[in-house]
Formats: C-alpha cells, structure tokens, sequence
C-alpha cells in the first residue's frame, strides 16, 4: 500500500510537471476571461445567429479558490474587493442600462464590491484602464448598488462573472467558491 | 505489485477523464455545474460555470504596464493602446506553415477576435489610423507578414469579415532562437515611438507604431 501511494505521488510529480513545461512564457496565474450580454455575442455572430445588439462586455481576471477559504478570509468582509485579479474589472454598456433599478449610461466604467456576509455593495467607477483596487477612488463613483449573496451547493474554483439572460435583461451572475450573487440589468 | 500496477492504471484513467471528459468545443474550457442552494432561491434551477479557458485571454498597454503605472501614481503620457487577445499554445506543433497555413487568415490569438485599440490617432508604415478600436488579424507568409485592422468587432477569431478591413501593412518577419511557447503580443518602447512584437513559436515580427 506504502508502494503504490508512493508511486501515485510519483505520477502526481510528473503529470504536474509535464503541464509546467509547456509553459515557458509567463502567463498569467488569474487568467483573463470575457462574457457577454447577449451571452456568447461573438459565436452567434459568426453563426448570424445575432437577434439583438450587444449590450454589454465584461473582462475581467478569474483567480482560483485553490484550497484557500474566499469570503471572511481572503476577501475581507467589509473591505473593497476588485471582483478579480490584475487589470481592474471593466464592463461595458452599449446602450443605457438599469441596474437595480438605478440608471447607468453606456459607457465604460471599472467594477468593484464591498461583500458582508449578508450583503454586497457594488461599486460602478469611471476610472479606467487601472490596475486592482489598490488606487480605488471613491469620488470617481457613478452608481453603487446592494444586492443579497446566497450560497451554493458546490463551490465555483475559479470566480466567475456571466450573464444569464431573464425576462427583460439579464442577470449579471458572479460566484466564487460557496457564494453567489446576482446583480439584475435591464436593457 | 500487481494490484499496485491496477490501482496506477485506474488513477491514470480516472485522470484522463477528468482532465479531458468535460471541455467545453469552442474554447476548450472546461465546464463545472453549480447548483443554487434551493432555500435561498426560488427555483432549484443548475447554471453551468465555465472554467478557465485552453487559451487564456491576456491585455497589454502602451505605455507597458499603464495600469500598474497609473495605481502606483507614475504614469507621465496618457494611455495610447490596448490589445486584447487570447494565448494558444504550440505544444509541440509545428506553427508557421503547419497549423497556420502560409498565405491564409491567421486571427492572431483564439476565441474571441484580437481586438486592438487606440486612444489617440496613430502612424503606422506611413499611413495615419484613426483612434478606435479595430480587429487586428494576419496573414502570414515564410518572410513577410500582412497585418490588417478590421472594424468587424466583437466576433470570434474564425470567421474574418475581409470586406471590413480598414487598413493593412507588411512588415517583415524573422526567425528567432527562443521558442514561444504561448502566443506573445506585447507593446514595447522603441526610439521612434513603439513597436507591438508578435511572437510565437521561433517567429518574431514587430508592428512600428508612431504617434
């Protein structure tokens, strides 16, 4: 039993280290991602399958729970948290936009969040093109909007922000490990 | 020993499945289920989460690291591009003339189109680009390379609309000893403005960039 437990490490040792070799080039360990409201934008339009305009992008980095305890340990309830990793979080409107109910003009704006166990504050900022939110400016605000996390069943590894089309708009959808929260967007 | 070789054998399978049973076709991600605990919300209902993609997105500024330079205070020139792309692999594929094929559409990236951006007007091989936002994609030959801006944006890499091409170039294209191993677009300083370096596999070429 000793053998084989050794010999499973072993091959641990070597599948890890057959996927670091293939990347010589650093790249990034919160990669970036993209998503879209309509979901997957540009593969209905190679597809012309395109039935409404893009109304919004977002890019944004996904940093992975990785064994690490995300809310009340890594982000800190009651501190700013940059919805990410690296480059500030940035969506895009297209067109004006409702969010919660409040107005937001097209445009490009960074996103950020204040969790609490119980409620999240998110933060729509116009200063771009930054790095985290180790600079955040608070007077450079143009919406911030309290929404309810829930929990989820099984934990989401990397954090993840998709929209998800409802009656009207679409659900803005960001979940990282056992938390979930939905921010509504009419378009 | 045997049972040892039994259980290795079941382990090595069990990975591969794991590794390979969930990617997703288009991006090569793999997928996770997450499922909403019922009492918080009103319907039991499964959304599926994609994971991290095959090919990762990353960003690259003029002036490098604008970002980081503007959080920690030290930016001195306003910000004058971006470039957003996604990173393939070579993993162990021949590239120019084997995967990309010499004379056709290479989308410079994977996924989505690379999209490049320019926050003022720029200079490029003579010719003055409008500030914007284009599609950047090439087509490769063994020693020069077309590099064309389109304005079809917000599409996927695949599929080039050539009837919105709105400027292209020629620039020269080397063979390096470092191998890439992702794909590599990066913003670099340079005497006369800036260059955007492309390089991948034992290939390098640079895009002059004045402005």
């Amino acid at each position: 039993m000793k053998r084989s437990l050794l010999l499973i490490t072993l091959m641990l040792v070597s599948v890890s280290a057959m996927f670091c070799q293939s990347k010589l080039t650093i790249m990034d360990k919160s990669p970036m991602d993209v998503c879209y409201y309509p979901c997957n934008f540009p593969i209905l339009k190679i597809q012309d399958k395109v039935t409404e305009p893009l109304a919004a992008r977002i890019v944004y980095s996904r940093p992975q729970k990785n064994g690490r305890m995300v809310f009340g340990e890594l982000v800190e309830y009651g501190e700013i948290w940059r919805l990410g990793a690296n480059e500030a979080t940035e969506i895009e409107l297209f067109k004006d936009a409702t969010v919660e109910g409040s107005k937001l003009k097209k445009g490009r704006y960074t996103m950020y969040a204040v969790p609490f166990e119980e409620k999240w504050t998110i933060i729509f900022n116009k200063e771009t093109d930054i790095w985290g939110a180790f600079h955040y400016d608070q007077t450079k605000d143009v919406l911030r909007v309290e929404i309810t996390p829930e929990k989820l069943e099984e934990p989401a590894e990397a954090f993840t922000m998709m929209f998800e089309k409802i009656t009207g708009g679409a659900n803005l959808v960001i979940a990282w490990d056992d938390v979930v929260a939905n921010i509504v967007f009419n378009f | 020993m045997l049972t040892a070789n039994k259980g290795l054998i079941f382990y090595l399978l069990a990975m591969l499945v794991t590794l390979y049973s969930c990617k997703s076709k288009e991006t090569g991600a793999s997928v996770q289920s997450i499922q909403r605990i019922p009492a918080s919300h009103p319907k039991n209902e499964e959304m599926t989460v994609s994971g991290v993609d095959k090919s990762p997105m990353d960003m690259s500024y003029y002036p490098v690291d604008y970002p980081v330079l503007k959080m920690t205070g030290k930016t001195t020139e306003p910000p004058i591009a971006r470039l957003i792309y996604s990173r393939p692999f070579k993993d162990g594929r021949a590239i120019f003339g084997g995967l990309i094929k010499y004379g056709s559409h290479w989308r410079l990236g994977a996924n989505e189109a690379s999209e490049i951006e320019f926050f003022v007007p720029v200079k490029i091989t003579g010719k003055i680009i409008k500030k914007g936002r284009y599609i950047i994609y090439c087509i490769p030959y063994e020693d020069k390379w077309t590099i064309i801006l389109n304005g079809d944006l917000f599409t996927w890499g695949l599929k080039i609309n050539a009837s919105k091409d709105i400027y292209s170039f020629e620039i020269p294209v080397n063979k390096v000893q470092h191998v890439y191993e992702a794909l590599t677009m990066e913003f670099e300083k340079t005497a006369e403005g800036m260059q955007l370096t492309i390089a991948w596999d034992n290939s390098q070429a640079a895009l002059p960039i004045m402005f």
